[in-house]
């Protein structure tokens, strides 16, 4: 299916107190086209209160811009009918930022993916649903035996946040809306994460509207990068070109912003890369912060 | 669904001594209650022990009455088991629609937010900032003999806006939470999304309503009959106290139709309290002594 997904002049503002006039604008105009084919990675980078979220939410059509307009294949999200909602639904599927609060504690973690089984009607059996996310598990490199019949607060960060993807993986869906998915992750688990979006990219067609305040993740990434900055996207382009040679006053701050490596410095004691290999599945399961179950 | 809710009751009541032993109280309290009628019948060997000049009056506790008779001749033991009974019975009956009251207003209200929101918060303000126990007086004056069930509704009215009131900032908080989004991108609809994602979560709140509520509902009609205002027809504990009260029981050495009933509501008071308490236990773990799991 060839579809795409776009902003028309989008604008969301939010009543406020304690501001001039009532109200704050958290986006302004926007507009951007996100295509399913050729597949890509744009990534959306701001700094914090930019107005990134809003507009992830407003894509996922979780929240209805005040003006202008989201097209789902060149329809108003908010006006599809049943089909098309459907077919929207499946097509635009998001990657949160904590990967903490996106599972409801009282259940196990196995729920988010037989839901996308059966509100999806990926399987028509139980077997075959659980084939389906066996293969998805595999696929973001989590062995299904680790995570099953687990409790949220029973797996890593790291974990959580590939359960996500294995989600998608089982949707496969054309559009991923990752909000800061990896800004609560550690440095090597944040590598494996933004691989496996490349992966799905490459292997499976995916465009991934990636929202990050992090260029050296934008960099990671490459492809095509917007500038957003209170709630107006100041410059876009190719990440080489917008990271090289900006043209936006705010772009070049930003890039400045980023500590550079001092060579003269080192650090005392360095980390062995293979050392990090090991610190997979099982050591970060370990190591989860106790969460106190809500019942 | 429902096996799932059991066992994170379980899990729960696991976590928590002083929730355990609020429900074992209340389960004892309960059962005593449900036998009464066996308990009656025991008592008085096929006549009824309650019955009016059932046996002499003022008799003292002894082996046939093991607390004694009242001023018309009734089986104290007898009358206090059932009155136990009427008590409890009054306690759920307003428990149970203060609860459903106050969940369905609190996730409309806070589920729905905008205008609706402000339409029943205002509402539940004002019945809560209403002088409660004056209304009760005045509305008892009009409630003669009514029945038991009659006088749990009376006694909701004024109940559920307290369940009302903390569930609702519950959902508010519940409802901004990134699962809430992740079952909307999944389709789910918002009765759906209330009942598998938010209500689970308020089930220690909900118990905590129901356990309050029944526990003003108790009390607030024990207050009101100790001061002789209490609606006729229903002999609950409260009644008993009462009589013993008007009668002078103590002096004529009846003490047993004071103590007991008096012993009885305070533990039925700490075992709710208990209830609340360990709830609120495990769901804020800050006020948990050792993390639980
Ligand atoms: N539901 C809301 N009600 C009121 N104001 C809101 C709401 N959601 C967002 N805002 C405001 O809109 C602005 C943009 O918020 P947004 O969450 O989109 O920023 P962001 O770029 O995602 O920031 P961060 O990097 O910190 O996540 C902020 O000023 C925020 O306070
Ligand atoms: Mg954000």
């Amino acid at each position: 299916m060839k579809s795409e997904l776009e902003l028309r002049g989008v604008q969301q503002r939010f009543h406020a107190r304690g501001v001039a006039d009532g109200y704050i604008t958290a986006v302004d105009d926007v507009s951007f086209k996100l295509l399913a084919s050729p597949p890509q990675i744009v990534s959306l980078v701001g700094q914090s209160g930019s107005g990134k979220s809003t507009i992830a939410r407003n894509v996922l059509g979780l929240q209805k811009p005040t003006a202008g307009s989201v097209l789902y294949g060149g329809k108003d999200i908010f006006k599809l009918n049943r089909a098309e909602y459907d077919a929207y639904r499946r097509d635009v599927q998001p990657v949160f930022q904590d990967p903490y609060a996106i599972f409801n504690p009282f259940y196990r973690v196995d729920r988010v993916l037989w839901k996308a089984v059966k509100k999806f009607k990926l399987a028509s059996t139980r077997a075959a649903g659980l084939q389906l996310i066996e293969e998805s598990l595999k696929a973001v490199r989590l062995e299904p035996e680790n995570v099953l019949g687990r409790y949220p607060h029973q797996l890593s960060g790291g974990q959580r946040q590939r359960i996500m993807l294995a989600r998608v993986h089982m949707l496969r869906p054309s559009f991923i809306i990752a909000d800061e998915p990896v800004s609560m992750l550690d440095a090597q688990v944040r590598k494996h994460f933004l691989d496996i979006l490349l992966d799905f990219q490459r292997e499976h067609g995916m465009t991934t509207l990636f929202i990050t305040h992090d260029l050296s993740t934008v960099y990671y990434l490459g492809g095509e990068v917007m500038v957003i900055t209170k709630g107006e996207i100041v410059e876009r382009g190719s990440v080489a070109t917008v990271m090289h040679e900006p043209s936006h006053p705010y772009t070049k701050l930003l890039l400045d912003s980023i500590p550079q490596p001092d060579p003269d410095k080192r650090w005392t004691t360095r980390i062995q890369v293979d050392e990090l290999e090991h610190l997979d599945d099982n050591t970060l399961g370990d190591a989860t912060k106790p969460e106190a179950p809500i019942i | 669904m429902p096996m799932r809710i059991l066992r994170a009751v379980l899990r729960t009541i696991r976590n928590s001594r002083r929730l355990a032993m609020g429900l074992v109280i209340l389960g004892v309290l309960v059962l005593v209650a449900l036998f009464s009628p066996l308990i009656a019948k025991a008592i008085g060997g096929g006549q009824d022990p309650i019955e009016l000049a059932a046996y002499d009056k003022w008799q003292v506790p002894g082996p046939s009455h093991l607390l004694g008779t009242d001023q018309f001749g009734r089986d104290v033991f007898a009358m206090v088991v059932k009155a136990l009974a009427v008590s409890l019975q009054i306690g759920a009956i307003a428990g149970v629609i203060s609860t459903v009251v106050g969940v369905i207003v609190a996730f409309v209200a806070g589920y729905k937010g905008g205008w609706i929101d402000n339409v029943l918060s205002t509402f539940t303000g004002i019945l809560l900032v209403i002088p409660t126990f004056p209304l009760l007086i005045a509305l008892s004056a009009y409630a003669k003999n009514v029945s038991l069930f009659q006088v749990g509704v009376m006694i909701s009215i004024f109940a559920w806006p307290f369940a009302a009131k903390t569930i609702r900032s519950q959902v508010l908080s519940l409802r901004t939470r990134p699962y809430v989004d992740l079952a909307r991108v999944s389709k789910a609809r918002d009765l759906e999304i209330i009942t598998t994602e938010l209500l689970p979560n308020l089930l220690p709140f909900i118990g905590v309503g129901f356990a309050s509520s029944a526990l003003g509902a108790i009390f607030g009609l024990v207050g009101l009959e100790i001061i002789g205002l209490g609606p006729g027809g229903v002999i609950d504990l409260g009644q008993i106290i009462y009589s013993a009260i008007s009668t002078g029981a103590l002096t004529l050495g009846a003490w047993p139709m004071f103590v007991v009933p008096v012993g009885l509501l305070t533990l039925l008071f700490a075992a709710l309290n208990m209830v609340n308490i360990g709830l609120e236990e495990v769901y804020n773990p800050r006020l948990r002594g050792v993390a639980g799991e």
